[in-house]
């Protein structure tokens, strides 16, 4: 049994080489031990001191996002918030303020719970993951991380240092809204992010929907770019709900039963278009979008 | 008219709970301490073939295990005793106790609970509640008939308590009714979910034994150790330190002894924490699941004839607390309306559940729900305006109510235009927005009470009193009383309270009773503490006792201000002589009498002290996903004089948001084994603060001359009793119709509108 407090990412990595697993921010991890989910493993490295695994840069191939971002620091973060607003909004709806100071991007996104919050914002903004090791370093796409429902392609010794997002589109606008029965410490019953770029004339150019808690892992939802591309805003939201609620593969559960969350993945696709596609044509809509729209708005 | 000059929260335990140096059952560790864990019986009703603890005992650390066989043969539980310490040849229930170990540490007791070997042959599963009362049914009680029920209750194969109230001739009034609307409501079963999980630390010392426990009732804690392992009352001293919340799931005798008996086989100190999955399996208190039938009959101008009403309750696999349920359900059913017949029959039925128990106003947020409903139909069947229906058949002053009790001056007609119209009612709201109203009503709990008064050589105040705080601020309010009547200020007054070798017995935080009964005994005690002051001064200010005013820390001649001694000189004086030392109980309000006909009568057809109370809850509704959510909630309240505003809104406020969470999310899922599915608090939705509506609350203060205090009657239970109710309602206008189950979680909502059943 260990402890290792590592500094660079370096240290970090002879430690996960050495078989240990990361702890960030260990609201999956502590909570799931305290729940008997899964036990603490023996050996851990605490990665949460590490300078390089935070930050927000901007470079000529995008942005890069620390993966020890916390949710705090997404759902605030300027360029975030400016030009990736999906991402925010889920950060913004995890869990309760502590969660959220402690709760890390990378963590949700390696925990790989399908309904995680930050994947489909993720998804729909094309976004990769940046692993490394003690032998070297890839990038991979989201749907080559994810494997199953809390499990990942990454291997033990492997690290996510970051994600990369592609540089930001003009007329272009991202949303997530979700299913929630109350307005804090709530889960994902289904989720859905969309990104939208528009043509000079209103019309959709480009489209991608994603959904959270209908599949065993994120869901991009086929052919929604096909079927969107120039048609109007307005018409664009109930077409791409349609296909979320026949793409879904949705389970029963405590939370649901799969004819609702397959009905309920139509509304929030169709909601997380409109509030994308108003996003790209200029809108200002706060954060998260939950609270700002519809039964959430105050 | 609160009492005090300037109406401010008077709460002692406030600091030390905000600051964290409170301390609470868990936080107790003394020398030699062990750990207890329980094995449970993990299926819900099985024969037990098999026991054996020989592998447990064994186990290094583990210093003692215990089954039925290692305690007194007692079957237990008021009214209707059908239970037992631990499982005796059948378990009925997964949470019940089959063993407990005590070990030196957590792992081992675990691990020796684990090692405890029981087998057990199935036994047919009872978990419907009509099935249940079917002839035929499987039995969740073999030998009820053996059971040595008190009182006057009445019991059926299944049913361990019915009660009915009847009054008039339902059929010939039906047959006159222009109308009659026949609805069926279902509620889960919820739970009370204190933030404490319960905790219980034992210690013997020779024959006696001191027992830390998280109760709200420490006395009838006591009464369940003196009961169970046959001790007398002198011999178990009960205390309880700060305690987290209870909302009646910490009422009742629990596992105090249980923690006990390991302690004695040990022969060392004992201490059981529960996880929040214990906390929501083993209690025998969680609130009740319930069907409810109702059928009324109106003419058609909006008059109320007639009702009848077929109640089944989910008792669980024991009784606890709950042979009074069906009458007070029953009372819930007729409602606070005038109406000529009614007959009104409720079954409290055996299941393999978890058993229920008084969770704050026990059997009220359903049958409310179920009744005010219904009454929205009822309006909506003659065309009237559902506020204007309940104005034209509510009961007031000299009229009489359902089961024949005739009320004297009630402030139900103000708390309904006060709530009305503090609400947007009536106003133009957005399609997706509505307000709902409900009235409901709850009985005062009279009750034997007492408490001692006395003043130090320093001038310094004591309250020791039997009552017990569970968070509502109550016993912090006695502090209030005893200054009054002193002269001095609540600060003045230090309070020793949860402690059952300090100070005379009473009932405990449950039933809204503390003020209306220890309040009482407080002011009694405190005006024997004024007389010896009156006495001492008049001798010191050559004045009659009658003519000595107490009054800002000193007693003064009336009239004369200036000829005053201060009340810390005169306990400086006393100190030296005859102390000033007062003892109150007095004499509880009446039960008042009634006309109507009760089958299993459990005493509460008639009720001291009624308190009213209506809420109006502005809605929004998802159309698309059916979440609800509750934007804002007008309550007006009759309970009496306020004797502290503060603390009396917190508690209105507490009780909404409880029953917002009963509305719309909170309820027990069960599987096909009759166990629960969602034990955390990750599947079983609590309200979070950020769902709070706007709350406005308004007080009818009527002082209730046979009540408590100053006319002050009960407020703990009122709040929570109408506010899913009033929240059905809205939701109803909003989907055309009445979402028929409890909670009306968004699904339910959804399935409604679209015309689908669940």
């Amino acid at each position: 049994m260990s402890f290792t407090i590592a500094t660079t990412v370096d240290e970090a990595l002879v430690a996960l080489g050495a078989g240990a697993r990361p702890i960030a921010g260990g609201t999956d991890l502590v909570v799931g031990a305290r729940h008997g989910k899964a036990a603490l493993p023996a050996d851990l490295v605490a990665i949460d001191r590490i300078d390089e695994l935070g930050g927000v840069e901007l470079d000529s191939a995008g942005v890069r996002v620390g993966a020890l971002m916390s949710h705090a620091e997404v759902m605030t973060d300027p360029v975030i918030v400016g030009s990736y607003t999906a991402i925010a909004d889920a950060s913004a709806l995890v869990g309760s303020p502590s969660t959220r100071h402690v709760g890390t991007l990378g963590g949700n996104v390696m925990n790989g719970s399908p309904a995680m919050d930050t994947g489909a914002p993720l998804t729909v903004l094309g976004a990769t993951a940046e692993l490394r090791s003690v032998t070297g370093g890839r990038t991979v796409s989201l749907d080559e991380l994810w494997a199953g429902p809390g499990r990942t392609t990454a291997n033990p010794g492997e690290l996510l240092v970051a994600l990369h997002l592609p540089p930001a589109r003009d007329r272009c606008g991202s949303a997530y809204v979700r299913l929630e029965y109350r307005r804090a410490m709530e889960i994902a019953v289904v989720g859905a992010a969309a990104a939208v770029t528009l043509a000079a004339d209103g019309t959709v150019a480009s489209v991608a929907v994603a959904l959270a808690a209908v599949a065993p892992t994120i869901l991009s939802v086929d052919g929604v770019n096909e079927a969107l591309v120039g048609r109007t805003a307005a018409a664009a939201g109930p077409v791409a709900g349609a296909l979320a609620s026949e793409q879904a593969a949705p389970i029963s559960d405590l939370r649901a039963s799969d004819r609702y969350r397959r009905h309920c993945i139509g509304v929030m696709a169709k909601r997380a278009v409109d509030a994308a596609a108003r996003r790209a044509d200029g809108e200002s809509i706060a954060v998260p979008v939950n609270r700002s729209i519809g039964i959430g708005a105050a | 008219m609160a009492i005090a000059e300037v109406p401010r929260f008077v709460r002692a335990d406030g600091p030390d709970k905000v600051t964290g140096s409170g301390r609470y059952a868990a936080d107790i560790n003394l020398t030699g301490q062990l750990v207890a864990k329980f094995r449970y019986a993990g299926v819900s009703h099985a024969r037990i073939t098999k026991l054996d603890t020989s592998a447990a005992s064994a186990m290094p650390g583990v210093f003692a295990v215990l089954t039925a066989a290692d305690v007194p043969d007692v079957i237990y539980s008021p009214v209707v005793p059908d239970r037992r310490l631990f499982a005796k040849d059948v378990v009925r229930f997964e949470g019940e106790l089959v063993a407990a170990v005590a070990a030196v540490d957590a792992a081992t007791a675990q691990a020796a609970a684990d090692a405890i070997v029981v087998e057990y042959e199935d036994l047919p599963i009872v978990d419907d509640l009509e099935a249940a009362m079917a002839d035929g049914s499987p039995l969740v009680h073999q030998d009820w008939e053996s059971y040595a029920v008190t009182g006057d209750t009445v019991q059926r194969p299944n049913v361990a308590s019915f009660s009915s109230i009847e009054k008039g001739d339902v059929d010939a009034a039906m047959a006159n009714a222009d109308h009659v609307v026949m609805s069926r409501y279902v509620a889960d079963g919820c739970h009370a979910l204190p933030i404490e999980p319960r905790a219980v630390v034992a210690q013997w010392e020779g024959e006696k034994v001191t027992i830390w426990t998280s109760t709200q009732v420490p006395f009838d804690a006591r009464a369940g150790v003196c009961e169970t392992l046959q001790m007398p009352a002198s011999k178990v001293r009960v205390i309880v330190p700060h305690l987290g919340g209870g909302f009646g799931g910490k009422c009742g005798f629990h596992f105090e002894a249980h923690v006990a008996a390991l302690a004695k086989a040990a022969r060392r100190p004992v201490k059981l924490v529960f996880s929040r999955q214990e906390e929501m399996v083993a209690p025998d208190r969680r609130r009740e699941g319930m069907i409810v039938d109702i059928t009324s009959g109106v003419k058609a101008d909006g008059t109320l004839v007639a009702r009848s009403g077929w109640i089944a309750i989910d008792n669980g696999a024991y009784t606890a607390d709950a042979a009074f349920f069906p009458q007070l359900a029953a009372m819930h059913v007729a409602g606070p309306y005038a109406m000529e017949a009614v007959k009104i029959e409720a079954s409290l039925v055996y299941t393999n559940h978890q058993p229920s128990g008084s969770v704050r106003a026990p059997t009220a947020p359903q049958a409310c729900w179920a009744l005010e409903s219904h009454t929205d139909e009822l309006a909506a069947m003659v065309g009237m305006d559902p506020v204007e229906f309940r104005r034209a058949n509510i009961v007031d002053e000299g009229i009489e109510g359902a089961a024949g009790q005739v009320y004297g001056e009630i402030g139900l007609r103000r708390c309904l235009d006060a709530a009305v119209e503090a609400s947007a009612y009536g106003d133009d709201l957005p399609d997706n927005e509505a307000v709902g109203v409900a009235i409901s009503w709850w009985p005062s709990f009279p009750g034997p009470s007492g408490a001692y008064i006395k003043i130090d050589s320093d001038g310094s105040g004591m309250v020791i009193t039997g009552a017990q705080e569970c968070g509502t601020g109550s016993v912090m309010t006695l502090r209030m009383l005893a200054a009054k009547e002193l002269g001095m200020e609540p600060e003045d007054f230090q309070l020793v309270y949860q402690d059952t070798s300090a100070a005379p017995y009473d009932t405990g935080a449950t039933g809204s009773q503390t003020l209306l009964n220890n309040g009482r005994a407080v002011v009694e005690g405190a005006r024997e503490v004024a007389a010896q002051l009156r006495d001492l001064a008049a001798d010191r200010l050559e004045a009659a006792p009658d003519d000595i005013v107490l009054a800002s820390g000193k007693a003064h001649v009336s009239g004369s201000p200036d000829k005053a001694v201060s009340i810390v000189e005169l306990a400086g004086v006393a100190a030296e002589g005859e102390m000033l030392i007062g003892k109150g109980s007095g004499t509880p309000p009446e039960y008042p009498s009634v006309s109507a006909v009760c089958v299993g009568d459990q005493g509460l057809a008639g009720w001291a002290g009624p308190q009213f109370a209506c809420h109006a809850v502005h809605v929004r509704l998802d159309r698309e996903t059916g979440v609800v959510r509750v934007l804002d909630v007008s309550a007006a309240h009759d309970s009496g004089t306020i004797i502290n505003p503060v603390a009396a809104h917190g508690q209105v406020e507490g009780g909404i948001m409880m029953g917002v969470g009963q509305a719309l999310t909170e309820g027990t899922q069960y599987g096909d084994d009759a166990k629960q599915r969602n034990t955390g608090l990750l599947e079983y939705k609590l309200q979070t603060a950020a769902d709070a509506p706007t709350i406005h609350t308004e007080f009818i203060e009527i002082p209730d001359p046979n009540a408590g205090p100053y006319g002050a009657k009960g407020l703990a239970e009122a709040p929570n009793v109408p506010t899913a109710a009033a929240i059905a309602n809205g939701v109803a206008k909003l989907v055309g119709m009445p979402v028929r189950q409890l909670p009306m979680t968004a699904e339910r909502v959804w399935m409604t509108s679209e015309g689908m059943s669940s």
